[in-house]
């Protein structure tokens, strides 16, 4: 129980170095850029106008306003992908500090994160802009969404911490985990509708194992349906959430005293 | 749990789990940090596997074998709140693991470290500046980054930008600073707080000297405010300044401990002998190969250097021999007690010439220190040389034009037409007054004999100064080496063979075929056993004492022109330091009274005599010299000259490109 206070403790102390890591990220991001923040909206929304011409005759035929239902799934995945792949790098990029400096090592990867998230929240924006663009109808339910990014968040961190640990030992993993994105970008129902998949395995086998789809079909139930997910969803996404942020935690624990040698 | 927790908290924790009297006790324990039975290992991979292939290969050939490196085993001290502490060894000791272990970043394998208090790691300055960030924000980000609350770096952020002295640049991105203003920035961000404990490693060996003298006067505050200080430094005089005990690593384990003065020693005389004896092997491994040496050289003053460093660059083997027991010649310092002592006379650095200039600080960094002597006769007291201030305090005029009536009245009175010796000489050039007290007692003591003995043209001009101008030099660059003139004599002969207490003649008895051509910078008349007779020299001697007191005579040089008082001037080492002696303020002083002395054979010998006489004589040996092949005559001694130390180096330089071309 200590301990546990113990590290509250330490959380409470490094929380303005947190704040501050995530303002660097997202300062140095789009430092010097001309639109500067406003990349953080546009972006999304050029991406989802691609997708949408591309993909609206072959995969959103039966899909009404799929330039919504786009990038409700898009999102998610992208902060995602995002916050993952930077966490993987944070205790690797950071080595000449944590080499010189006793600072927790978690900080980082939780404030890469962080930064993501933020960027996230700041995308939601992209949402509304196109939501009004296309003339879909808001539900109040839309106010329930940060709970699920709560969860995702959750998600991403546990997920983070165990990418940044296995990449100290292992810089292998950088290279696979790209190729396990793109495979989790297509079995993710973001661009088609999970009802549409043709194999029975298959579509089953995303609806249970795919955590990336609790958080998605949440979502879209919540902005896109405008309804209160289903139970199964719902508690289902809480529950992988903390299953990996336990695994994520553990894992980092367990061999983060040994970073210094290996980085 | 091992024996380590977090930085500082291991303590607190173990603390809060049992809050019973003995552990209060042991809060209230008088040591700041315990080392017990330390032991730090690295898995060193016989080769680096970072990725699965070659994990998976490895591990399927039962390969992956892990060499095991104790960087640290059977470490155990204690360090009492309030002590200064200093780490030495050699480079892989194991000092920076040991520091970092006490800061937290590295875990201990076996044993504990407790620490009690918060540290001020200065491990290296401004570790975590992020380049593209703003000065400011890194501020903020280094101050997070050791642990510092924002409200806490807000409260000292103007105490930071002052210390550092970057106000200018606050919003410029710190990439574009010098190494310098990073150090400066990340030494005041990281001692903004009072901590419990520094930790100092190295890092304070950049930036200028006001900045080293800054974080110096920092640390001693600090020290004085009861913080506990661990400092690793390669510098030993620094160590030894700075700390109470000491703790000598030697591969990892501990070499000995004790107060800082005996351990330093120790470790200096160890590191001694092992340079000795590695250069002992050296010698005795040439002795072995019969190794033959392109040039000999002789003598390892500054004009030997030269040559044997020029002529190694360019690919030449020379062996360098000196008759003394240290190198330098009579450029020569010694260290004593942290005073550097000019063994053979002051020698101050000045040159016109730019490219000898920059060669020399490429060697070391030079001092602004400017030579502004006094001359004390009597009770009265007159700068050097003659200029306006000395002649003011002399007859109480201010205006230029005053004075130079005033010296033309005084030689106008003598009526001396054709000055029949020195003082008849001097007299016409300088007037009653200024020869009377400054040039007659100091001359006659010069060269031990009455003025109205020595001949005229030993003095052919007095330069006299009507500005208010103390700088004895007219030239335009002036300096001391930092650290002493054995420095750059060390630098020069780095990698070349040098054997000291070893006379030529007797060298070249017992291996002629060692060498191919010889660089003599010994006395040219002995060099031809005295064949045609004595060259005669002007020599003086030096009574070098320590005296108890900070400051003896406030200034480097002060001339006593009576000639009742037996020396003719006093140095005095510290001041030719400034810079050392703010930074370390010592309470006692060396000085060397200097006296002129008759030279006799056998003495050593100091100023050519360039009279008519000897001037002839050693024209006979120069033509000698030039018969003689494959030797080649250089310095004050070689070519029975007169040399600055700037154009000795000139000449050394020339005489080597000289000989290159025609080889």
């Amino acid at each position: 129980m200590n301990l546990l206070q113990y590290r509250i403790k330490t959380l409470y102390k490094y929380q303005d170095l947190i704040k501050e890591l995530v303002g660097r990220d997202l300062k140095l991001k789009y430092r010097r850029s001309f639109l500067g923040y406003v990349w953080s909206i546009l972006n999304p929304l050029l991406t989802m106008i691609v997708l949408t011409i591309v993909f609206s005759e072959l995969l959103g035929k039966k899909i009404e306003n799929y330039p919504v239902f786009l990038l409700t799934g898009r999102m998610l995945y992208d902060f995602l992908k995002v916050s993952t792949t930077n966490a993987m790098k944070s205790v690797t990029g950071n080595a000449p500090l944590l080499r010189k400096v006793y600072v927790p090592k978690y900080i980082f990867t939780l404030s890469k994160v962080t930064s993501s998230m933020v960027d996230m929240v700041f995308s939601l924006a992209a949402l509304l802009i196109v939501m009004v663009a296309t003339g879909a109808r808001f539900h109040w339910q839309m106010l329930l969404t940060p709970l699920v990014v709560i969860q995702i968040y959750l998600f991403c961190c546990g997920l983070g911490f165990f990418l940044a640990q296995l990449n100290v030992f292992f810089r292998d993993i950088q290279h696979i985990y790209s190729v396990v994105l793109t495979a989790w970008l297509y079995l993710t129902p973001i661009m088609y509708d999970v009802e549409r998949l043709p194999m029975e395995w298959l579509r089953i086998g995303v609806k249970v194992f795919n955590p990336l789809y609790y958080y998605v079909a949440q979502f879209r139930d919540l902005v896109y349906y405008g309804r209160f997910p289903g139970p199964r969803i719902f508690w289902g996404g809480w529950i992988m959430a903390f299953l990996m942020l336990f695994i994520g935690t553990w894992s980092f624990q367990r061999t983060k005293d040994k970073f210094i040698l290996y980085i | 749990m091992s024996g380590y927790e977090e930085a500082g908290c291991e303590y607190l924790l173990r603390g809060r789990d049992d809050a019973a009297g003995a552990h209060l006790e042991e809060r209230m324990s008088e040591y700041a940090i315990e080392v017990e039975n330390l032991k730090i290992r690295f898995n060193l991979a016989s080769e680096k596997v970072d990725n699965l292939k070659e994990y998976a290969i490895k591990l399927a050939k039962h390969q992956l074998m892990f060499q095991e490196f104790l960087a640290l085993q059977d470490v155990s001290f204690k360090i009492k709140k309030g002590e200064s502490w200093g780490l030495v060894g050699a480079n892989g000791s194991g000092k920076s693991t040991l520091l970092k272990t006490i800061s937290g970043i590295l875990k201990p394998y076996e044993g504990s470290v407790k620490v009690r208090g918060n540290i001020a790691p200065l491990i290296e300055l401004g570790a975590g500046f992020d380049g593209n960030l703003t000065a400011r924000e890194n501020i903020y980000l280094n101050g997070l980054v050791l642990g510092h609350s924002r409200a806490f770096m807000e409260e000292h952020f103007d105490e930071i930008v002052e210390f550092a002295n970057l106000k200018k640049f606050l919003d410029s991105p710190i990439k574009n600073f010098s190494s310098g203003m990073k150090a400066r920035l990340g030494f005041a961000v990281a001692t903004m707080v009072n901590p419990d404990i520094l930790i100092v490693d190295e890092v304070l060996e950049v930036g200028d000297m006001r900045f080293r003298r800054r974080c110096n006067e920092r640390m001693q505050q600090m020290m004085a405010g009861g913080t506990t200080l661990l400092y690793v430094s390669h510098n030993i005089e620094s160590v030894k300044s700075l700390c109470e005990n000491a703790v000598w690593l030697d591969g990892g384990k501990v070499r000995m401990i004790g107060s800082a003065e005996e351990v330093c020693d120790t470790y200096k005389a160890e590191q001694e002998r092992l340079m000795r004896q590695k250069k002992e092997e050296r010698r005795e491994k040439l002795r072995a190969a019969r190794k033959k040496y392109d040039y000999l050289i002789v003598g390892a003053g500054l004009y030997g250097a030269v040559c044997a460093c020029e002529l190694t660059k360019r690919g030449k083997r020379c062996l360098v021999i000196d008759r003394r027991s240290h190198i330098g010649g009579n450029v020569y310092t010694e260290n004593r007690d942290g005073i550097q002592v000019h063994k053979y006379g002051a020698h101050i650095f000045h040159t016109s010439n730019k490219a000898v200039w920059k060669y020399v600080n490429k060697l070391a960094e030079f001092n602004n220190y400017i030579n502004s002597p006094v001359a004390v006769y009597r009770d009265e007291l007159y700068n050097l040389p003659f200029n306006m201030n000395t002649f003011s305090r002399m007859w109480g005029l201010k205006k230029p034009q005053e004075v130079k009536d005033k010296i033309a009245e005084q030689i106008a009175e003598l009526g001396i037409t054709e000055p029949a010796n020195l003082e008849e000489q001097a007299l016409s050039l300088v007037g009653t007054d200024v020869y009377e007290k400054l040039i007659k007692g100091y001359t006659e003591k010069q060269w031990g004999r009455d003025c109205k003995d020595l001949p005229a043209f030993i003095i052919r001009r007095l330069p006299l100064r009507f500005t208010y101008d103390n700088n004895y030099f007219n030239d335009r660059y002036q300096g001391i080496p930092i650290g002493g003139y054995t420095g750059i004599i060390e630098k020069l002969l780095d990698n070349i063979d040098v054997m000291l207490e070893t006379d030529f003649f007797e060298y070249r008895k017992e291996n002629p075929d060692m060498f191919d051509k010889v660089i003599y910078t010994g006395m040219i008349d002995e060099y031809f056993d005295y064949c045609y007779g004595h060259l005669e020299y002007r020599t003086v001697r030096f009574e070098t004492e320590r005296i108890e007191e900070p400051n003896f005579q406030g200034n480097a040089v002060v001339n006593y022109t009576e000639r009742e008082i037996p020396y003719t001037r006093i140095i005095e080492h510290k001041h030719f330091e400034p810079d050392e002696e703010r930074e370390h303020p010592k309470d006692y002083t060396y000085i060397s009274r200097e006296y002129s002395a008759e030279w006799k054979p056998g003495i050593e010998p100091y100023y050519p005599v360039n009279d008519e006489k000897n001037s002839a004589l050693y024209e006979k040996y120069r033509e000698l010299a030039e018969k003689e092949k494959n030797v080649l005559f250089g310095g004050r001694l070689g070519q029975y000259k007169y040399y600055d130390m700037d154009k000795v180096i000139e000449a050394a330089l020339a005489a080597v490109e000289e000989e290159l071309r025609f080889h």
